[in-house]
């Protein structure tokens, strides 16, 4: 079994058996982090919403740690392990270079996954996703992630071995494709943003135990080098994921390698220092600081997004042409397969990450308009549409595919399937423009009761606010209820569903 | 044509076309504005984070908002001292958890140097309902020169997790319409 | 259609492209619109808030 190959019928690829298994296990384990989020996130939203107010002051802070870790942590870095095995192995039909070593990273993930959320769960981390020194948590919550960045550390090492053992073995001719190209460029920020997250948590775990002095200022500045660059890992990974899923549902085009390479590569060089617009009201940079490493002058790495967000779309819109689709200037979107759970997934993706996600996140990170927005509930507003709307959306479509083509199974419940993207989204938009509304008005992010009940003063936020939180919650349950069908499907499909016949192709 | 899923055929270093180098030109040139209005805001406009930033202890820094308070505290709110300093004076404001300590009397129109830290851990200064945001670092001194442009009571939120009192942390500053001239020392 | 659980994309996969065009010919004038829209979106959404942070009391 571990040195076989099988061909896809549908692709033609050949398939690792080690690959497929790899890609499997990383993918069940980054869904039961999704759950976990997905049913801290209720709980959140049902206590953020003053009306309900569910939860008390100190499970509300828990479980929001909870939520932030095992979404913007372990759902997502497992499902881009998978996503890297892919983009390797399966893409340039080759073997995974070093497959003990592959699980002995994928133990090591799910070990270190474990120890953090003991912690959490019994109450010794409530320290929120960023755990602020001085705030403390139990020396097991920084030794865990240690152990879970260095077996992804591990993994992304392998996925480089592996590109070297195609490229040597010759399993593939010329150039990598571009979903691999861009998945080796999330391959490397990552390395970068390890790399901070050893720099930072291995003092912070020896401050933990009392061995050393963590300065409050340098934690934030180097946990958010680690903070930042990791969503810099999910967006490259995104877009990765829109050229796949365009060329899965649509055949996309690639309309210039040269634009789209360049556009990952300029990712790679100046998005990874950029973490300064988490800090542009902080006391320990000055402005000049401030301004140049926000935007490097020339906010290249906007651009590069800027730039894939017209390549994916004319991709489609010049494959849709081509076969025929040309009448008017929106034909070819029109007649798209918007049954096609993964069509619909990759399009609101881009259209949410870009109008909701990138618009308010360049607009928060300019070094004075941040003052109105600094830790407001703008914040978690703009970052929900990145990560939520764009990259776990994409994700979830890609799944759609990942189901047939590797585990090999149909996709149960398919029509239910079919509005899955449309229910996620729908709910994500509002649920983040509700949030990024009632944030203009002041309302703080990470805060269990805005009616400041026991507080010495009265704090009144404009009457808007209550209805406007309401709202949000709603869009918010309808995006969790998009996300539980989306586990549901995909969890019945892997373990219940009805194998695919064998030499299937269309 | 070929998709994202397979490998280029042949050499794709290949110039892109009208549309695309269009966009890119466009694109770049937003960026460039993005860029250019940040310094120029500097210059033009009147809200910056850039202060008067130092390292301090919390000893000292305690040490100095205890001065101030007995200095210029003209009565209490809520148990919280009430300062008025004279317009052009150094402010002091205190984070503790779970505390903004004291309640200020500020001048509209007049100029103060706002100084904000915290003796333990990190916490967020939020104005409101004007929404001024800054984040509050133990072990360092941010002043920031600071001028009301309206009279009334405004609240301090603290906006930055700090335990499980995070959402008793309020504070206050009031700002009075009254004599608009800046003169240093000589209060009432 | 895929009522027995198969993404169109698998079972009706994109069929190539017609022959011979190359990308000089391709055009995306849809695309330019949305992106236009989108910039359209951006610079109004980025002035906004420059003139929102102007109503704050001076501070530097």
């Amino acid at each position: 079994m571990n040195g076989s190959f099988r061909t896809c019928p549908t692709t033609g690829l050949k398939v690792h058996a080690q690959a497929d298994a790899l890609i499997k296990a990383n993918a069940v384990v980054a869904t039961v982090a999704l759950l976990i989020g997905g049913i801290t996130a209720v709980l959140v939203l049902l206590t953020r919403w003053q009306a309900v107010h569910l939860l008390p002051a100190d499970l509300f802070y828990r479980v929001l740690t909870v939520h932030g870790m095992n979404m913007l942590i372990f759902f997502i870095l497992f499902f881009e392990m998978a996503v890297l095995y892919f983009a390797s192995a399966v893409l340039l039909n080759s073997r995974v270079a070093t497959p003990r070593l592959a699980w002995a990273a994928f133990g090591l993930m799910v070990l270190g996954t474990v120890m953090v959320e003991w912690t959490m769960f019994t109450g010794r981390a409530d320290v929120l996703f960023t755990s602020y020194v001085p705030l403390r948590a139990h020396p097991a919550f920084y030794l865990g992630v240690i152990l879970f960045a260095v077996g992804a550390l591990i993994v992304t090492s392998i996925f480089f071995g592996t590109l070297v053992v195609a490229k040597r073995e010759k399993t593939y001719e010329g150039s990598v494709p571009l979903v691999t190209f861009g998945a080796a460029t999330a391959a490397i920020i990552a390395v970068i943003t390890l790399a901070h997250g050893a720099a930072i948590y291995i003092p912070t775990f020896l401050w933990s135990i009392g061995v050393m002095h963590v300065d409050a200022q340098v934690y934030r500045l180097v946990w958010w080098g680690l903070g930042h660059s990791s969503q810099q890992i999910n967006v490259a990974a995104m877009v990765s994921i829109w050229y796949l899923l365009g060329a899965l549902t649509i055949g996309a085009v690639v309309v210039n390698e040269k634009v789209s390479r360049s556009a990952f590569v300029l990712y790679v060089l100046f998005i990874s220092m950029a973490s300064a617009h988490h800090l542009l009201v902080d006391p320990g940079m000055g402005s000049a600081w401030k301004v140049w490493n926000t935007s490097y002058a020339m906010y290249l790495a906007v651009l590069a997004s800027m730039i894939h967000g017209f390549t994916v779309p004319a991709g489609m819109e010049v494959g849709q042409r081509l076969r025929g689709y040309a009448k008017g200037s929106f034909e070819w979107l029109r007649k798209a397969p918007w049954g096609d759970p993964g069509f619909s997934s990759l399009v609101f993706s881009v259209i949410i990450f870009g109008f909701l996600g990138g618009i308010t996140g360049v607009t928060f990170g300019t070094e004075q308009i941040n003052i109105i927005a600094h830790n407001t509930l703008r914040i978690p507003g703009h970052f929900h549409a990145t990560v939520v709307g764009g990259t776990a959306l994409a994700f979830m479509g890609v799944t759609y595919y990942v189901i047939p083509l590797i585990f090999r199974k149909q996709v149960a419940f398919f029509p239910l399937a079919k509005i899955q993207p449309y229910l996620f989204a729908g709910g994500m938009v509002v649920f983040s423009m509700a949030m990024t509304f009632v944030g203009t008005f002041g309302v703080p992010r990470r805060h269990w009761d805005i009616t400041f009940q026991q507080a010495p003063f009265d704090v009144q936020f404009a009457p808007a606010v209550d209805l406007l939180l309401g709202i949000m919650a709603l869009g918010g349950l309808i995006a969790a209820l998009g996300g539980g069908i989306y586990i549901l499907v995909t969890v019945w499909s892997v373990f219940l569903g009805k194998p695919m016949a064998e030499g299937r192709t269309a | 044509m070929h998709t994202g899923l397979v490998s280029p055929k042949g050499i794709w270093w290949k110039p892109a076309h009208k549309a695309e180098k269009i966009w890119v030109a466009i694109a770049f040139a937003w960026c460039m504005v993005l860029f250019a209005m940040m310094p120029l805001w500097h210059f033009k406009g009147g809200q910056n984070p850039s202060g008067i930033r130092h390292k301090v202890t919390a000893a000292a820094y305690a040490r100095r908002t205890q001065e101030f308070i007995r200095t210029y505290q003209v009565g209490t709110d809520a148990g919280i001292p009430v300062v008025e300093p004279p317009p052009g004076s150094d402010v002091y404001l205190q984070a503790t958890s779970f505390s903004w300590t004291p309640v200020l009397r500020l001048r509209k129109d007049a100029e103060y140097i706002m100084h904000l830290s915290s003796l333990d851990v990190n916490h967020g200064f939020s104005l409101s309902p004007v929404n001024i945001n800054f984040q509050v670092v133990p072990g360092y001194d941010y002043a920031l020169r600071v001028t009301p442009n309206e009279a009334g009571e405004f609240q301090i939120v603290c906006n930055e997790f700090c335990g499980i009192g995070h959402h008793l942390m309020v504070g206050k500053i009031i700002v009075i319409d009254g004599d608009a001239t800046a003169s240093a020392g000589g209060g009432e | 259609m895929p009522f027995d659980g198969v993404p169109q994309g698998i079972i009706n996969p994109p069929g190539q492209p017609a022959a011979g065009d190359g990308p000089e010919h391709a055009k995306a004038p849809g695309t330019l619109i949305l992106v236009f829209v989108f910039l359209a979106a951006f610079v109004v959404y980025y002035f906004v808030n420059w003139k929102l942070l102007s109503f704050l009391w001076k501070v530097g």
